[in-house]
């Protein structure tokens, strides 16, 4: 379960490249939800997200995990209740570290870490048994370094470790947006399949409308740092791509006027 | 044959230095300056207990101790107050020059006299061999020598498998995440500051005690022993890495203890033939200067002459 309540945040405050990128975004997720965030470049989607990772603080609003304050929490310590996958695949992972490895510093996460060995035989067999199941054939590769693996592989393996230890909230952040489209396509089946399965409270960021209709079970469109429409239940099922399209040219209209109308008064005024 | 068993022992002391940079070089990619003051904080502060009749391995762990908290020092100036690698390195290091004259009350300490582990080693091989002299493929070693070189193989090996197995830990493979990729490590909860401050410590403890070995093989502690320390380090673990590749942990370590006894042993021969020892930084930051500049230039090379020939008709 996520709640948001009504966060704000200002990038460079005071200075000539002052971005307000959240102004007063509000959402609940609950528990098992399912929510797409979609937006053009510059509205917010990704910083909404990094805001409830924990990436920076907001200058105000709170934010609640699973019934936790997380608000005033240092990123680290909110992984405990967050599994997160980035655009970037090469962000999700340790490069020069192996699969195996990469996997067993999942089976930590959020807990404490001692000084015994980090890939015991159990934590072996299991990986074993989970990579077989994304049908890559990476369960003979597991001493690998995880660089040498193709951007869709990493993705979907970061997927895996994210959801390793059922987390309290999943985080996608455009995961597929960097991927070739085959590639896309196998990690959102793969999405569909862990987080159906395991019933994650999961949010995630898109700007692929297509995404938006086929996921989840509500959509949020955010532009310029606030969430400007939300389709939930029969209207999210009914939800196509035309539709969104058409909200986009409402707003990107609605934006042009102001902009004329800005413009407009400047020629009369000064 | 003396030269080369003198040359091998300091090599293998002066693994201990190519461990620590190898952590904070290869682990968090840092260029950690610290080390040219560490190595001389170990090797003043063992120096002075030796003095006052404490035992040898007691000194040797105070000195890895002190060389702990001269990295985390580092490690907080990086990560607490967010100061830029290089300058935190530089500043304590300029600090720690005040210290290791505290320490010794004076700039140099000659410890012929005091107990040490070359009087350990001087005994055991005395009590083992019986003789003084021992023949080894036909030259005479002073038994002394060979004991010694023992020992120092002995702690190089024992300090290579620790942290061959510490950074497969679980703590070890965070910290080595922590360096590879602090983003997804901080994903999976881990503070990677503290993980920062934790290598930087390990690092120059390893590094403090190497120099409290040095100090006792050599006689002497002094102030100015640490001085191009780091880059020696830095070859040696470059070294290293052309020897062993870096692609498995194991061998990346044993490439570190290689690359130091093998540079050692060049540079030893290149004394001996004449090389003038006032010139021997400049050989050594010259040679790290080409180790980093090389292998970018031949894979240009390489692929401009791939380039070239494919586009051949």
């Amino acid at each position: 379960m996520l709640t948001i309540r009504d966060i704000h945040k200002t990038f460079n405050a005071g200075t000539v490249n002052e971005v307000r990128a959240l102004q007063g975004v509000s959402l609940h997720v609950p528990e098992g939800g399912f929510v797409v965030v979609l937006g053009g470049n510059g509205s917010g989607k990704s910083t909404l997200q990094n805001a409830v990772a924990g990436s920076f603080f907001v200058d105000g609003g709170s934010i609640q995990i699973a019934g936790e304050d997380v608000t005033r929490w240092p990123e680290h310590r909110r992984a405990r209740l967050i599994g997160r996958v980035f655009q970037n695949p090469f962000s999700g992972t340790a490069p020069t570290m192996s699969i195996a490895e990469n996997f067993a510093l999942a089976t930590r996460r959020g807990r404490r870490r001692r000084i015994r060995w980090a890939i015991s035989r159990s934590v072996r067999d299991e990986l074993r048994e989970r990579v077989r199941g994304l049908r890559m054939g990476l369960e003979d590769r597991l001493d690998s370094a995880i660089g040498s693996l193709s951007g869709g592989q990493r993705q979907a393996l970061t997927l895996l470790m994210a959801t390793w230890l059922k987390p309290a909230l999943l985080l996608l952040d455009e995961h597929t947006a960097a991927l070739d489209p085959k590639s896309a396509e196998q990690v959102i089946r793969l999405t569909g399949e862990i987080v159906g399965g395991l019933g994650l409270t999961t949010v995630m960021v898109t700007h692929s409308m297509q995404q938006a209709v086929n996921l989840g079970d509500r959509v949020v469109m955010m532009h310029k740092g606030r969430i400007a429409y939300s389709f939930s239940g029969a209207e999210k099922q009914r939800l196509r791509v035309d539709d969104l399209l058409g909200r986009f040219e409402e707003l990107r209209r609605r934006e042009m006027l102001d902009e004329s109308t800005a413009a407009l008064l400047r020629e009369s005024y000064v | 044959m003396t030269l080369m068993l003198g040359a091998l022992t300091i090599g293998l002391i002066l693994s201990l230095l190519a461990m620590g940079i190898f952590i904070s070089f290869r682990v968090f990619e840092i260029a950690d300056i610290t080390v040219d003051g560490s190595i001389t904080l170990g090797a003043a502060l063992c120096a002075v207990l030796l003095v006052r009749g404490v035992n040898p391995a007691l000194a040797m762990a105070a000195s890895f101790l002190a060389g702990t908290v001269a990295g985390t020092i580092t490690g907080v100036l990086q990560a607490r107050f967010k100061i830029n690698p290089l300058l935190s390195g530089i500043l304590v290091m300029t600090a720690l020059y005040s210290v290791n004259l505290h320490i010794m009350g004076r700039s140099n300490i000659p410890l012929l006299t005091a107990e040490n582990v070359t009087t350990w080693a001087d005994r055991w091989s005395q009590a083992l061999l019986g003789v003084a002299d021992v023949n080894v493929f036909g030259w005479m070693v002073a038994g002394r020598d060979l004991g010694i070189l023992a020992l120092v193989l002995g702690i190089v090996t024992m300090v290579g498998v620790a942290l061959y197995g510490f950074l497969r830990t679980e703590v070890g493979t965070a910290m080595r995440a922590a360096g590879d990729n602090p983003q997804m490590i901080r994903a999976l909860g881990v503070d990677v500051e503290s993980y920062r401050i934790l290598g930087l410590a390990l690092s120059n403890g390893l590094v403090a005690w190497s120099g409290a070995l040095l100090a006792q093989y050599q006689g002497f502690a002094d102030a100015q022993m640490g001085i191009g320390m780091v880059v020696w380090g830095l070859a040696s673990v470059i070294i290293g890495e052309s020897l062993t590749g870096s692609r498995s942990l194991g061998l990346a370590i044993y490439g570190a203890i290689a690359g130091s006894v093998l540079f050692r042993l060049l540079v030893a021969m290149a004394l001996r033939w004449g090389l003038n020892p006032n010139d021997l930084k400049i050989v050594t930051a010259l040679f790290v200067f080409g180790a980093l500049v090389l292998p970018t230039w031949v894979g240009t090379w390489r692929r401009n002459r791939t380039i070239a020939e494919t586009a051949k008709p």
